[in-house]
């Protein structure tokens, strides 16, 4: 079994406005390993979100190569893929964590966790499993609250539930604690890193310096390239 | 399963605008479910009306032929008649197995709001009548009286041998007989011997119309023949008059039913609309879903299930209202139809509950496709990018 998760060589995104091109990440070239935990920092306009994006396989790089390689052994070039083989990957393999949390007001907090179930159909989940991850990040006692019932902290972490409840192999993180204060960031980062130790691949791009060094490995980025790549193997 | 809940619950967030639509839909079942409805009802009652005519052909005096359809089924005052001479030519003809005489008028009281028609029979009406059942007897004499059920009930006689007395024409009857109700027209009417009858309304030796039973049905024709030589007469089969009658039903129901459907199309572009801005409003929703692992089918089928359940919704609604409403419905078609069977026009019929839950479902798919292909086409990250 390798213990690479992802490749990327040279991964691209060209944003076409009028006859301006910007490139929002410019040749990326980097491996992400199994179960590594990684901070993306920099400036506003850096290309972090963009990053995740292709790493979430939500857009698809201009050019450049990225390669996923499954716990089976295969390697998958993921920019050569079709959507809905894309669709079934980020099913079985992404967990999205915004900063604007996203979740459906009209759901309680466990009809939001459930929510990527009803697109899964292969894999199985066991019964209740939503009331447990519920409960791993804290919230047991709000299973039928609304989001707007709950604190912002609340419902990040109802997002957080959410983004695992299908058991990704990653999880991307986007600003997720932008819209909270330092104790619910705090309250955040720290599961993060208890998913981490579960085994989990965490990638979170921040603004939040203090936090962004608890995590073993941090990417630098500026102008859509890296320009600092500590704590990797 | 779960995601038809889900899709429930999306139609349950904005429910005024859901509300409307499922209305505006469900009107239009209403009436596409009753006009079905009655158009089946209408065509079983003319059916046995006509069956329990005892009599294929009848001659009246020439004039329109709705006119004389209308007072063969409705009854009311025909101001033509025949001379009584021309029943001995119909009886002449050999095919002919009864040829029953009849003279037919009316009271009215429009300050009671009220039409009594008179119908003047002899024993061979009376041997067409074997569906009768009359509690009493046939008439007696001159001034015998056979009571049509509802008759009956709106002049308070239950017992044979009570008294009738006309007002308007000084004369007094005695009741010899009540008909059970047969489901026909008989029901209103006050059955008087013939001769009482002409007398009653100064009209000796007259009659309103001849009906014709021929000894077999192949025969009818040989006797139409014939009968198409007498003077001043207008022959009418009876399945001549369902023809005519059903004709003129189908033509209306065409337009009706031409209506309907501009009415169903126009709500079905009001349920298309409704699902598309609901999905122009989840935009960053379904963004959401895409990033989640949801793939492009799930979108597309979680927006036309959305339509479909609307629909269905809709139609159940559409159809309750109309068994509901069917009472009414009778009603107003009874008003607006002169020549309406007596039993119910509006029938109760599962192939036409199954007719307009199909056409609305279909409504539902049909309405489903743009917006939930719109849905299906919005890109993950333009989508969860949109305010
Ligand atoms: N849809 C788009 N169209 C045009 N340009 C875009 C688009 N999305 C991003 N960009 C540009 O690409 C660059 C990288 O953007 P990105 O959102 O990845 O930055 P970021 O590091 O996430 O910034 P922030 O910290 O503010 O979220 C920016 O210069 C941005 O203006
Ligand atoms: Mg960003």
């Amino acid at each position: 079994m390798t213990k690479e998760l992802f490749t990327l060589e040279g991964i691209t995104r060209i944003y076409k406005r009028g006859n301006e091109e910007i490139k929002g990440v410019d040749g990326l070239t980097l491996k992400i390993d199994k179960g590594e935990y990684i901070s993306i920092l920099g400036p506003s306009g850096a290309g972090k979100t963009t990053f995740l994006n292709m790493l979430g396989c939500i857009d698809s790089p201009t050019s450049g190569k990225l390669i996923f390689y499954p716990d089976n052994g295969e390697m998958i070039e993921l920019t050569r893929m079709k959507e809905n083989k894309l669709d079934e990957f980020r099913r079985e393999n992404i967990g999205f964590v915004f900063a604007d949390f996203f979740l459906l007001h009209s759901l309680t907090a466990t009809e939001n966790v459930e929510l990527p179930l009803i697109f899964s159909s292969g894999k199985k989940v066991e019964d209740g499993y939503s009331k447990k991850v519920l409960e791993m990040v804290g919230l047991g006692h709000r299973l039928t609250h609304k989001p707007l019932q709950l604190s912002g902290g609340e419902m990040q972490r109802v997002a957080v539930a959410r983004s695992m409840v299908n058991q990704p192999k990653v999880l991307l993180a986007d600003e997720p604690t932008a819209n909270l204060d330092t104790g619910n960031s705090e309250v955040i980062f720290n599961l993060f890193e208890e998913l981490n130790s579960m085994g989990m691949t965490v990638v979170v791009a921040t603004h939040a310096e203090e936090l962004a060094k608890r995590a073993r490995r941090i990417i630098f980025l500026q102008d859509g390239k890296i320009v600092e790549d500590k704590g990797g193997k | 399963m779960k995601f038809i809940l889900f899709a429930l619950k999306n139609l349950l967030r904005n429910k005024i605008r859901t509300l409307l639509t499922v209305l505006s839909i469900a009107v239009s079942v209403t009436v596409l479910f009753s006009l079905l409805s009655f158009t089946k009802g209408y065509e079983k009652g003319m059916t046995s009306e006509l069956g329990k005519m005892g009599y294929q052909i009848m001659i009246v005096p020439r004039g329109c032929p709705y006119e004389a359809a209308s007072l063969a089924l409705s009854g009311g005052k025909i101001p033509n008649y025949f001379d009584y001479s021309v029943l001995e030519e119909v009886k002449k003809i050999p095919e002919v197995e009864i040829a029953a005489p009849f003279f037919m008028s009316a009271i009215i009281r429009p300050d009671e709001d009220r039409t009594d028609i008179y119908f003047g029979m002899d024993e061979n009406m009376f041997q067409m009548k074997k569906y009768w059942n009359i509690k009493g007897s046939y008439f007696k004499d001159e001034n015998s009286l056979i009571m049509g059920g509802d008759a009956a009930y709106i002049e308070q006689t239950d017992e044979p041998g009570q008294k009738f007395y006309v007002r308007e024409k000084d004369r007094e009857f005695v009741v010899t007989g009540i008909l059970e109700r047969t489901g026909t027209k008989d029901d209103g009417f006050f059955f008087i011997p013939l001769k009482a009858a002409q007398e009653m309304f100064g009209q000796k030796d007259r009659v309103t119309g001849i009906a014709i039973r021929v000894k077999d049905p192949t025969l009818i024709p040989t006797v139409v023949e014939q009968l198409e030589k007498l003077p001043d007469s207008q022959v009418i089969t009876m399945s001549q008059l369902m023809g005519t009658m059903m004709n003129l039903v189908a033509q209306a129901k065409t337009l009706i039913l031409s209506i309907i459907i501009i009415a169903i199309i126009i709500s079905a572009l009001g349920a298309l609309n409704t699902v598309l801005m609901s999905v122009f409003e989840r935009t960053k929703e379904i963004g959401v879903m895409r990033a989640m692992g949801a793939g492009r089918e799930h979108v597309f089928q979680l927006v036309w299930v959305e339509t479909l359940v609307m629909a269905l919704i809709s139609g159940i609604l559409g159809i309750g209202i109309a068994l509901i409403g069917m009472g009414l419905v009778e009603k107003i078609i009874k008003k607006l139809l002169p020549l309406a069977p007596q039993g119910s026009v509006v029938s109760f019929d599962p192939n036409t509950l199954l007719i307009c839950l199909g056409f609305v479902i279909l409504v539902g798919l049909v309405a489903g496709i743009y917006p939930a292909y719109r849905a299906s086409k919005l890109k993950p990250i333009e989508a969860i990018r949109t305010e």
